[in-house]
């Protein structure tokens, strides 16, 4: 098999690429200015130019200390308004620590946009190498170390004026792409502090610039201008003003001018990190900090649910004091709703302005909440309107997917799934306003334990005609857990069946609990009703280790991520896997043979649950690549940037609202590539596909195919004929009506 | 006011066929572990129909009343979160193997016992045996009047204004109180209760009637009181025959199907 386009960066070291060339070019500098022959006698004057008096610039940053003490402690007392979280910041601090250096200072995250992470790592690195020094000018002058002297001072010139030009370099990027290319996520929510922060950004650098040029050519270029030439960009401009004879007076008040508009509009800039969403130098690396150290896939427990009052987030103190510290994290770069398959379909969800309606929201309310607290007041009913329902809408919600494109790409590592979730058990369990179809998945998955409403399938339709099917009963190694969509839902037979087949082939132990299985809960818990979850997730735990089952082979990644994120939350700690992975392994251990030649084309889709949020991406590219005939071409989303089919996140059981549906968006990747087959995971996409095909391509002549892997994998095994897939699938019954 | 509620739990009527097994023998249906217990989808509107009213009345007592095993407390138990505010199950061994007139009699004596109840609202069937018959007799045993099948009910001026579901559309009809409504799919779906709720409902203690209580001699009720004699449950064999028309043209085809059909007295 052959691969086309590969898709995902190599693993990245800690501090990533683009220090390597600032680095090398630092250390030529640095290995020119000890090649001079002498530089004897080279110091560096202090207070040159008598610009200000002695402590006036402390003065400065006294009051800009004052300043950012006093922002910080008022956010900080709002998001004390919220409740304590889930996961305690004092553990798992040494991987707490390498995500703040990886996440927040590496930005590992920003780079997924090459652009702007070049961009951001130019005006980061700058910022970062100008406040060292500055510092060292400081310490320089004031406390009189006089070490910026000989060499050593040209080689601080030298990377002075590279890591500013890095700056203006940065600055001109974000300029370009603000103003002159017009991208498309800046105008989302531009407010006036952006044009401030990078205008004021470009002149500072540009009148620390030119200080120093005023200063060159009054001290350096007269006395050695070999000297001079290390501040390379300075020695550029300096010759250039050399061009119009101004006198010596004239240079001096320029520098004098020059050096206070570069020291004011630093300090105003700095001042702004109080106002703006500069803050997100601090913010980013803290919230890296505070990054979860479990699956995103996991979503929390609500403690004790049976003596609480309110279950979900209703009002802005409910969040936890996390996703309020996040709300004020957010950049407002826009990159989650770029990658939004809920706003890629036109439907009413943005997660950017989610959470910005959700900051406003705090900022305006938060005050008297907290007010209420202190004075022993009802802080619910101080909020005028209702978060949940006027601030952010009901669609809103609704139309998540839970895919977690957006905390994937989210900079700052807002975590938007949680936060949206929590939201929705607050309108399911304490407010009972559910979309109609979400309702009845819901009141089936209550009386009938499964969430397809109306099948007319048996947990045990699929058996048929598979020879005996052995019980789980504790004696064999593995349980393979067909699922409700697996059992239940006729476009998922021929995977359930081809699962099973290939189990049977490798000959592995294993057995299927028929009848007695239940749903797992996932989809009652991202709906909302975290209760119903609870309940259902208690029995199965006890089912399993009545059982005693030890490791569980799913072919559903809901079930997947269920089983092996949240069961753990019920004292079920089991050994999970997906069929994939499975299958990847007993391909590569040679206890099955992909024999059979399959030719075919294939796009593969990832599944948000099998891929985003447990990071399996190898183990079906494996298997496809182990088919003798199958050729992938990968679509543009994929891996950890793949799109959704759609169906996440309960969606499956509710009408979309919006210009289109998530899975013709898809499909329409899909068919793009040209491929003749979709291939993958999850019994979900699969029927999002199947529905959306016909959509996209109304012809049938020609049309793209969706399969399972397995369904792929078992003609390759079994041969031609010998697998179900070959086929042609009727219908999707079971769907929603 | 005081509004009764009747609610039935029935094996659930979406189970697919293939699980549906009959005892031949005995005439019953054989409880599988695929068969739910669930709350007649009817009785759920009703109780919403009922819900209504309350709030838009306020002051409003709302009873749910169930006869069946005990395992009918669910039925009960899921009126009681949707708001309702008690619950009576009317079981007694008695009970057993009666028709739509002992069930209707044993609904009505409770009805009675409660003694001040200004309306009752029922399922316009019970989606297992789809009699419909159950409120009109209950209507029958209190001397109330009746209106079935409704697809609105408000109260108005003391009286309830129903919109009674009829072939091409609806009437309107108003009844005085007390009476008695069966309502219809029309009506609009049950509303989803609040966790809240659901757990208030678990905490609440519902209360059990015997045909004692309710002065009933079981010799009325029950097997022994019914009318009704079922002969032969069983599942109907469903045949699909696919016959292709043979013939030259397609003009020839459609004489030879229209010839079967007639044959067949379907034209
Ligand atoms: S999880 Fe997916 S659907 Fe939900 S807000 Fe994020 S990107 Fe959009
Ligand atoms: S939530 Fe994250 S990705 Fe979205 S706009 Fe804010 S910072 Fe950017």
């Amino acid at each position: 098999m052959s691969v086309e386009s590969p898709a995902e960066g190599r693993p990245r070291r800690l501090v990533g690429g683009w220090w390597t060339p600032a680095v090398g070019t630092s250390v030529l500098g640095l290995y020119g200015a000890f090649q001079l022959e002498s530089s004897e006698g080279l110091v560096r004057h202090s207070f040159f130019n008598d610009v200000a008096p002695p402590g006036a610039v402390y003065l400065l940053l006294a009051a800009l200390v004052g300043l950012l003490v006093y922002g910080f402690m008022r956010h900080a007392s709002l998001w004390m308004i919220g409740q304590p979280h889930h996961q305690s910041m004092l553990r798992d601090v040494p991987q707490r620590m390498r995500n703040a250096m990886r996440l927040g200072l590496a930005q590992d995250k920003v780079r997924r946009d090459r652009y702007a992470g070049l961009m951001h790592w130019c005006i980061f690195s700058s910022i970062i190498v100008l406040t060292f020094v500055t510092a060292q000018v400081a310490l320089n002058d004031d406390l009189q170390l006089n070490f910026l002297r000989g060499n050593y001072l040209l080689f601080f010139r030298f990377y002075g004026d590279l890591f500013g030009l890095i700056g203006l370099i940065g600055v001109g990027m974000a300029l370009n792409r603000r103003y002159f290319q017009d991208y498309h996520r800046m105008r989302w929510d531009e407010r006036l502090e952006d044009h401030l922060i990078i205008f004021g950004l470009g002149l500072i650098l540009l009148t620390g610039f030119f200080t120093q040029t005023m200063r060159i050519l009054v001290e350096w270029i007269p006395a050695h201008e070999d000297w001079a030439r290390y501040a390379f960009v300075s020695y550029g401009f300096a010759k250039f003003v050399e061009l119009f004879d101004f006198t010596e007076g004239q240079i001096l008040s320029a520098h004098r001018f020059m050096w206070w508009g570069h020291v004011g509009l630093a300090f105003s800039w700095l001042g702004l990190i109080v106002f703006s969403r500069l803050d997100h130098m601090f913010f980013a690396p803290i919230n890296a900090f505070f990054l979860r150290t479990d699956s995103p896939g996991r979503l929390a427990r609500i403690e004790n649910i049976e003596e609480r009052e309110v279950f979900g987030v209703g009002q802005v103190q409910d969040f936890t004091w996390k996703q309020l510290f996040e709300l004020d994290a957010c950049v407002r770069c826009g990159r989650c709703t770029e990658v939004c398959p809920a706003n890629i379909a036109g439907q009413p969800l943005s997660p950017m302005h989610l959470i910005m309606d959700l900051k406003a929201h705090l900022s305006a309310v938060g005050p008297s909440v907290q007010h209420a607290g202190h004075t022993g007041g009802d802080t619910r009913a101080v909020s005028p309107v209702a978060m949940v329902g006027d601030v952010i809408k009901d669609e809103t919600l609704w139309a998540c997917r839970t895919c977690f494109a957006c905390v994937q790409e989210c900079p700052v590592m807002i975590e938007h799934v949680p936060t949206i979730v929590d939201m929705r058990r607050f309108l399911v369990m304490d407010e009972a306003r559910i979309p109609a179809t979400a309702q009845q998945a819901l009141e089936n998955l209550e009386t009938r334990g499964h969430p397809w409403r109306g099948t007319s399938l048996e947990r045990t339709s699929w058996m048929e005609g598979l020879g005996e099917v052995p019980i789980f009963d504790g004696s064999q190694e593995y349980l393979y857990w067909v699922g409700c969509s697996g059992s239940l839902v006729e476009r998922n037979l021929p995977v359930t069946r081809a699962v099973f087949r290939l189990l049977r082939e490798s000959g592995s132990t294993f057995g299927v609990l028929g009848q007695e299985e239940t749903c797992n809960g996932d989809p009652a818990r991202r709906l909302g009703n975290e209760y119903l979850y609870q309940i259902l997730a208690e029995q199965l735990v006890q089912t399993f280790k009545e059982k005693n089952v030890q490791r569980v082979i799913t072919n559903c990644p809901h079930c997947f991520n269920t089983f092996k994120n949240e069961y753990p939350q019920f004292d079920g700690n089991f050994e999970v896997l997906h069929h994939t992975e499975f299958l990847s392994g007993a391909l590569k251990d040679g206890s099955l043979q992909a024999t059979h030649r399959v030719d075919a084309s294939v796009t593969y889709h990832d599944s948000c649950y099998l891929g985003r949020a447990n990071g399996v991406f190898d183990a079906p590219r494996e298997i496809l690549e182990l088919v003798p005939g199958a050729t992938l071409t990968e679509m543009r989303r994929s891996m950890s940037k793949g799109l959704c089919c759609g169906a996440g996140g309960g969606n499956m059981w509710q009408e979309e609202v919006g210009e289109r549906r998530v899975n013709h968006v898809r499909t329409e990747e899909a068919v793009g590539t040209g491929a003749q087959q979709v291939i993958s995971n999850c019994p979900f996409c699969i029927q999002m596909f199947e529905d959306g095909v016909p959509a996209i391509q109304p012809e049938e002549e020609g049309r793209i195919r969706p399969f399972d892997i397995a369904e792929l994998l078992e003609q390759s095994v079994f041969g031609p004929g010998g697998g179900e897939a070959a086929q042609p699938v009727t219908s999707t019954a079971g769907a929603p009506d | 006011m005081h509004l009764v509620v009747c609610a039935k739990q029935i094996p659930d009527p979406e189970t697919p066929p293939s699980a549906f097994k009959i005892d031949p023998a005995k005439n019953e249906v054989i409880p599988a572990p695929g068969i739910a217990l669930v709350l007649s989808q009817f009785d759920g509107i009703a109780a919403e129909a009922a819900l209504r009213i309350k709030e838009a009345a306020g002051d409003t007592k709302i009873t749910v009343i169930s006869m069946g095993a005990e395992s009918a407390q669910q039925a009960i138990k899921q009126v009681l979160a949707m708001g309702a505010d008690e619950g009576v199950l009317l079981q007694d061994p008695a009970f057993d193997k009666g028709d739509p007139h002992t069930t209707a009699k044993v609904l009505t004596a409770a009805i009675k016992k409660l003694g001040d109840v200004d309306a009752v609202f029922c399922g316009r069937q019970a989606a297992d045996w789809d009699w419909g018959v159950a409120g009109i007799l209950i209507a029958e045993g209190l001397g109330w009047p009746v209106s079935i099948i409704a697809k609105g009910v408000t109260l108005e001026d003391g009286k309830v204004r129903v919109q009674r579901v009829i072939e091409d559309g609806y009437e309107t009809v108003d009844l005085p109180l007390p009476a008695v409504v069966t309502v219809s799919n029309e009506f609009g779906e049950p509303r989803y209760p609040k966790l809240q709720q659901i757990m208030q409902a678990a905490r609440k203690t519902v209360t059990t009637w015997k045909a004692a209580d309710l002065g009933l001699d079981p010799g009325e009720v029950g097997a022994a009181g019914a009318r009704l004699k079922l002969e032969r449950l069983y599942v109907p064999e469903k045949e699909g025959k696919a016959e292709i028309m043979q013939g030259d043209t397609p003009a020839e085809q459609a004489q030879q199907l229209v010839a079967k059909l007639q044959a067949a007295k379907i034209l």
